[in-house]
């Protein structure tokens, strides 16, 4: 570290070596020990004029910014957790295409199946019974007119 | 180093509500201070800080330790918000109080503690926009003078440079009244 580099970084930072680089602050300290009466004049100066500079302090935010900060954060209800079930564009396309193919196969199967006591279509009294209202009324039209 | 927010915006991120009110209380007045000293404006910079946080809230469960530091990266969003509000709005900086003026015209009397911030304040906004965020994030910010380049995108020297500059218009600008202005300071 020499005069002119001192100078040089004062002039950016300030006296205070705190505000200094990390790899040239114990140099500049070392050097300001020694330094001669010139150097120290400026930096007493440097040191007066970041004092006025450190007036224009930090005020506490208000409570109402701060309140209205917080609410507007996400909770744990609005945070999705755990693994999410793989929509149908992340499966692969032969696991699609099988899945695809086994679902019209039992589809088919289950059409053609006759069933061995078909049921009569007597829905009309069902919905009666259970208090069927404006549907049964259709139902029951339909049904006399089938007989 | 670990960084000191990991934990904090891990939880943020789970939705822990009581980590978000914390990363609040212990980041939100510097990105007020930031907001005021750029825009010389409050209900600007309560309206950076508010849109900062957002973005918090936005990036916290994504966000991956082991780059910047997350005040870093909270800094950067911050400065480039009021970037882009000075560039939109067309202007360097923010208005300058008349009792400046009058101030810098002449006035040879004591002053307070208030008045001498508030003239360091209206000084502050005649800087050139990227002179004032260096000072900002170098003096008021704490930042470091890598962080600080980082965050504006230039290199150390530029930084350095944007640094010296920035001191020495303000020295000039308070010139006038540097007397006064250090009396009480000097005394103190």
């Amino acid at each position: 570290m020499n005069e002119s580099r001192f100078m040089e970084l004062m002039a950016a930072y300030g006296a205070d070596l705190a505000r200094w680089p990390d790899d040239v602050r114990g140099d500049a300290g070392a050097f300001l020990e020694v330094a001669p009466h010139r150097v120290k004049d400026v930096w007493e100066s440097e040191r007066t004029f970041d004092r006025l500079l450190l007036l224009e302090r930090d005020s506490p935010a208000s409570i109402a910014l701060e309140t209205r900060i917080i609410s507007s954060a996400p909770d744990r209800r609005m945070v999705r957790r755990g693994p999410r079930v793989p929509a149908l564009w992340d499966i692969p396309k032969w696991a699609a295409g099988g899945a695809l193919a086994a679902s019209l196969a039992l589809g088919f199967a289950v059409g053609y199946a006759e069933p061995e006591h078909p049921v009569p279509p007597d829905y009309a009294k069902m919905l009666t019974l259970s208090g069927g209202g404006a549907g049964s009324v259709f139902l029951s039209a339909m049904t006399e007119k089938e007989q | 180093m670990r960084d000191p927010d990991e934990e904090l915006v891990r939880r943020v991120g789970a939705g822990d509500k009581r980590a978000a009110s914390e990363l609040v209380r212990r980041h939100l007045p510097r990105m007020v201070g930031l907001g005021r000293r750029m825009l010389g404006d409050a209900a600007e910079a309560e309206d950076v800080a508010q849109e900062v946080f957002l973005r918090v809230w936005k990036h916290a469960a994504t966000w991956k330790p082991g780059q910047a530091k997350f005040e870093t990266w909270m800094h950067r969003v911050a400065m480039n918000l009021c970037l882009d509000r000075l560039r939109r709005a067309g202007r360097n900086g923010g208005e300058v109080s008349p009792e400046f003026e009058d101030g810098r015209a002449s006035a040879t009397r004591a002053l307070d503690d208030r008045q001498r911030r508030e003239r360091v304040r209206d000084a502050l906004m005649l800087l050139p926009e990227r002179q004032r965020a260096a000072l900002v994030l170098c003096y008021y910010q704490d930042r470091t003078n890598i962080e600080a380049a980082e965050i504006l995108g230039v290199t150390v020297e530029a930084l350095e440079s944007l640094l010296s500059r920035a001191r020495r218009t303000l020295k000039t600008e308070l010139a006038a009244e540097r007397a006064d202005l250090l009396s009480g300071l000097e005394a103190g």
